[in-house]
């Protein structure tokens, strides 16, 4: 059977200040999108339905993809905001930016145009603000304890820090990719920022701790959590990137979103683990701990 | 016995296996027919799924109200002060005021009518000379608790099997009233949980030249209630009711006195020519006129010579058959204390997920995950290229998404489209620790001694131990915080890690070493 091996890096051919730009820069211009949107906008990334309010229907329209979407135009009042078709199917997801009208009404101009109501979902606009301070107070609270349980488990503040530094990028940069690709902040988004947080420290704690905890030289040690550390994301990277592809083809948003930022935050993890937290390691091990 | 002590990791994984495929597949376990509260089971299994994965209808929504803690009112009878709030506030009637007693010798005065703010409340107090501490919005824990009761028992009486209705209260102190209906339509369940279903019986008599209007019979007034009946024969649909035998009489002197009892009955005209009519009784649902009807001359004169309180039976009338079934329901179930907030301009929200689609998601759901499986094993096969390792990491992951399965079919816990997604996520998390694993033992040459393989998979697991407790940590806000569908999700997630790194990774450390050391 044909193993592929995690290709050896030569660092030293790299310098500390070299190795940590990249990551920073790009952590950089993501920081600076997340301002801009919020500059012009007024929120750091687009709130969808859950956090506006508003209303979803999922109706099957049987006819052909022009003319279904004339007759959905037609069909609504108010028109929908968003049409979008799943996959070949006859299925459209609407969404709806008011809940003015209500749901029950926008389901019953949906049946008399001879739709197939599939699924319906609203939400008030108060309920959503509520629902968004939830989800911000949720990921604060989750970055904050994973940041004190590091602190505990290492005990000294460059390589703590420097696992904090690579997990908060894994969210900004994300967030910042939402934004360039028109993706709105969901449920489904919120739990996938989430969960970055506990996949991406992961590589993170492997590397601290082959290099502080081991025997061996730092590149030895380096290249051996790599090793490890490459498989793992790939496999998480491998099993995100298949669901988010099934998921849209099967029209399953909340599988989709999930999968797909989850696909941008180990990408992102790959990127700072082996190049900002290396980097900070190695000018702890070798600069930071003489003096 | 050396091979079980030396293994019982293994066999402890075995153990829990079998018994989660117990869980799943017995017929012995099942919960009680479909009726667990809104579940429906699914087929083969005994695993329940929750609405995105068999349709129905799902409301969340605050109760409408304003609470005013601490009034005082030394003396006064409740139904006055009642009577009192209520003449101090625009569109609000008596039925809308609800006083409390609590404990300490005050009382809370809570007002259910929409539009109502606690600033209105506290000036209404005011005015009529009552003291109070506070006022909020939201209304009191037994006007909830109350309210859940009455809805269970709406949707119950309406036959909307497997319905359940709770409170969920989110960490920011709000709190929410939560209805799930499998396999019902939206707009049914919004009907029947949106009406306060308070249901009363005026009388429309004439007086002093014009008409007058009195309350005869309310919500407690009638001992049994009947089933809707078709009518037919001349009859209309309606509610055969019995009268309390204590309120009988008094009904029968209200029914002489104003005339409705008259010699040979009433004809009710109240529909179309309400100034020119005999009295009337008034059906009224909600403040609303359902049905005007007169009496029969048989029923009349039974009234008329006292006899009818001797065997108080008596029909409300109404227009259509649906009518008298939500007369019914009403009347069975009670009147909502405080209605919920949903509509336009409401605070909830509400989703509906057709059957059909429901079983689409559940097919399409299970396709994805196990495609996301196939993806993880191919990854684990080419990196490894030996069987030997590969192979048992895909099984062990495996049998921790089974051994959840079980765990969610013995608890009865439906399983969503989020529950899934933390299935795929669990079997993410469960190969990464168990590459951890291998990659440690099988570092730097053979692993020829067992003394040398426990060290190395001791090291190992100080990296899976934290990794661990981190995704606990990053999952715990969302399993307690009460964001809607998510909480399926980081609450699978948790359990995942912990069955993991309690049972299948050790196991599977136990694997790796009966393969690799022999």
């Amino acid at each position: 059977m044909v193993a592929f091996e995690v290709p050896e890096i030569d660092y030293t051919r790299y310098t500390n200040r070299q190795l940590a730009a990249v990551p920073l820069a790009v952590l950089a211009v993501a920081l600076l999108i997340i301002a801009g949107w919020y500059v012009a906008t007024g929120a750091p990334v687009d709130p969808g339905l859950d956090f506006t309010g508003g209303a979803e229907l999922r109706v099957a329209v049987d006819a052909p993809d022009g003319q279904a979407r004339e007759r959905i135009q037609q069909t609504f009042d108010p028109s929908p905001a968003t049409v979008r078709q799943v996959s070949n199917s006859d299925t459209y997801i609407l969404t709806f930016q008011t809940d003015e009208v209500g749901i029950a009404a926008l389901e019953e101009q949906a049946r008399a145009a001879g739709f197939t109501v599939e699924s319906s979902y609203s939400v008030s606009a108060s309920f959503g603000s509520r629902t968004q301070l939830q989800a911000l107070l949720g990921v604060a609270i989750a970055f904050l304890g994973m940041s004190a349980l590091v602190f505990l488990m290492f005990r000294t503040f460059v390589p703590s820090i420097a696992v904090v530094i690579s997990a908060f990028s894994d969210i900004v940069i994300p967030v910042a990719l939402m934004n360039v690709l028109g993706i709105e902040l969901t449920l489904g988004t919120v739990a996938a920022l989430l969960m970055i947080i506990g996949y991406s420290v992961d590589s993170d704690i492997l590397l601290n701790n082959h290099i502080l905890r081991r025997s061996g030289g730092f590149y030895e040690s380096t290249h051996r959590a790599m090793r490890t550390g490459v498989t793992m994301t790939l496999t998480s990277l491998a099993a995100m990137a298949v669901m988010a592809a099934v998921a849209t083809v099967f029209g399953i948003q909340l599988l989709a979103s999930i999968g797909l930022i989850l696909v941008f935050g180990l990408a992102t993890d790959l990127m700072n683990t082996y190049m900002l937290n290396l980097s900070l390691l190695r000018w702890y091990k070798y600069e930071g701990v003489s003096n | 016995m050396g091979v079980v002590r030396e293994n019982w990791r293994i066999f402890l994984l075995l153990v829990i296996l079998f018994g989660s495929l117990f869980a799943l597949f017995s017929p012995t376990m099942a919960q009680e027919g479909t009726d667990a509260p809104g579940l429906a089971s699914g087929g083969a299994t005994n695993l329940q799924y929750g609405l995105q994965l068999s349709g129905g209808t799902r409301i969340r929504a605050p109760l409408v109200g304003v609470t005013a803690e601490g009034v005082e009112f030394d003396g006064t009878q409740a139904p006055e002060v009642e009577r009192d709030v209520a003449d101090q506030l625009a569109d609000v009637t008596v039925a809308d005021v609800i006083v409390r007693p609590q404990a300490q010798g005050t009382s809370t005065v809570e007002v259910t009518a929409d539009g109502v703010t606690p600033e209105e409340l506290g000036s209404a107090l005011d005015a009529a000379g009552y003291t109070y501490e506070s006022t909020r919005e939201g209304v009191t824990e037994e006007t909830r608790s109350q309210t859940i009761d009455i809805l269970s028992n709406k949707i119950n009486e309406a036959g909307l099997s497997g319905g359940t209705v709770q409170q969920i209260q989110t960490p920011t102190g709000g709190n929410f009233i939560l209805i799930e209906v499998p396999d019902a339509n939206r707009q049914r369940v919004v009907d029947l949980v949106n009406q306060r279903g308070t249901v009363r019986v005026d009388a429309y008599y004439p007086a002093d030249g014009g008409y007058e209007q009195r309350t005869v019979l309310e919500q407690d007034d009638f001992q049994s209630i009947g089933n809707a009946q078709q009518g037919g024969e001349g009859q209309l649909p309606n509610v055969p009711v019995v009268v309390r035998e204590s309120v009988a009489p008094e009904f029968q002197q209200q029914m002489v006195d104003t005339g409705v009892a008259s010699q040979g009955g009433s004809r009710c005209r109240y529909g179309s020519t309400p100034n020119n009519t005999d009295p009337c009784l008034l059906l009224i649902v909600d403040g609303e006129v359902v049905n005007s009807f007169g009496m029969s001359p048989g029923l009349a004169s039974g009234m008329r010579s006292g006899d009818w309180a001797q065997d108080p039976r008596f029909i409300l009338q109404t227009q259509n058959f649906s009518e008298s079934r939500e007369v019914a329901i009403n009347l069975r179930a009670g009147a909502l204390p405080a209605s919920l907030d949903i509509g336009p301009d409401g605070e909830g929200t509400s989703s509906f997920i057709a059957p059909s689609q429901g079983a689409q998601f559940r097919t399409d759901s299970l396709l994805t995950g196990i495609i996301a499986v196939f993806a993880v094993a191919g990854v684990v096969f080419l990196r490894y290229g030996e069987v030997e390792v590969a192979l048992p990491m895909i099984v062990t992951a495996l049998s921790e998404v089974v051994i959840l399965l079980g765990f969610a079919a013995g608890i009865g816990y439906p399983l969503d489209l989020s529950v899934i997604a933390g299935f795929i996520a669990v079997i993410g998390t469960g190969v990464d620790d168990l590459i951890i694993i291998a990659d440690e033992v099988m570092a730097e040459g053979d692993v020829n001694s067992r003394r040398v393989f426990q060290s190395r998979f001791k090291k190992a697991f100080w990296v899976i131990g934290a990794a661990a407790a981190t995704t606990i940590i990053a999952m715990s806000p969302l399993a307690v915080l009460s964001l809607g569908d998510l909480q399926g999700f980081a609450i699978f997630t948790i359990l995942g890690v912990v069955v993991g790194v309690l049972l299948t990774r050790p196991a599977y450390g136990d694997i790796l070493r009966a393969l690799l050391t022999r």
